[in-house]
């Protein structure tokens, strides 16, 4: 996965049922656009770090402001 | 197959200096059980939303007490690019449901023992199918080898 700064990134339910989970890219901690990332969690979510799984798409930004 | 290769879902983690209302606050937002402990990049504990509860909840911390009093170490960790039977080995001989895997020292990301459950039925559940078939419809007999003489 590569992402950039104010992309977000979409991680798709695991369970029938289960919500997907958005989160915003806000620093990039690895090369290239690699992870981890530093990312924000819902609008006014916590911060953590982001190791992205097959679970997870990245929407770049001019997507993902849509 | 490498480790890696099985791991269903996205890794979180956090610093350990942060408070334990933020990390089931981001266990939440997330949908994760457990959160991977780093600290200047190297991981140092894993918290799970079971040791909120035992090691905070009941013994009465508070909500902002660091998420490294309650976290469990050592991490019990294996290679990402290690083969999957390391893995179900370490699941043998530690009492855990989740390695952190790494990467020249480096958390990448957590293995859990329902991912590799899920891989194991559907694998079963392949090798079933021919024996299930060949119970309930029997053997089906092939036809003698035909031989052409001119």
């Amino acid at each position: 996965m590569r992402a950039s700064v104010g992309d977000r990134i979409v991680i798709r339910g695991h369970r029938v049922g289960d919500p997907d989970r958005v989160c915003d890219v806000l620093e990039v901690r690895g090369v290239d656009g690699g992870s981890p990332y530093v990312v924000r969690w819902g609008d006014e979510g916590h911060e953590s770090l982001f190791f992205p799984g097959p679970d997870a798409a990245v929407e770049h930004r001019e997507h993902a402001s849509k | 197959m490498r480790t890696i290769e099985a791991v269903r879902r996205s890794g979180v983690g956090i610093g350990p200096e942060r408070t334990i209302r933020e990390a089931a606050g981001i266990m939440e937002q997330a949908g994760v059980g457990a959160l991977a402990v780093i600290d200047s990049d190297l991981l140092v504990g894993i918290v799970t939303d079971r040791d909120l509860v035992r090691r905070g909840l009941a013994r009465d911390l508070p909500a902002d007490a660091r998420v490294d009093a309650v976290m469990t170490v050592p991490v019990v960790t294996v290679d990402a690019d290690a083969d999957l039977r390391e893995a179900f080995v370490l699941f043998r001989t530690h009492a855990v449901r989740r390695l952190a895997l790494v990467r020249a020292g480096q958390f990448v990301g957590m293995i859990t023992i329902d991912d590799l459950l899920i891989d194991l039925a559907g694998d079963l559940a392949d090798l079933a199918r021919p024996v299930t078939a060949e119970v309930i419809f029997g053997h089906h007999d092939n036809p003698s080898p035909v031989t052409i003489s001119n």
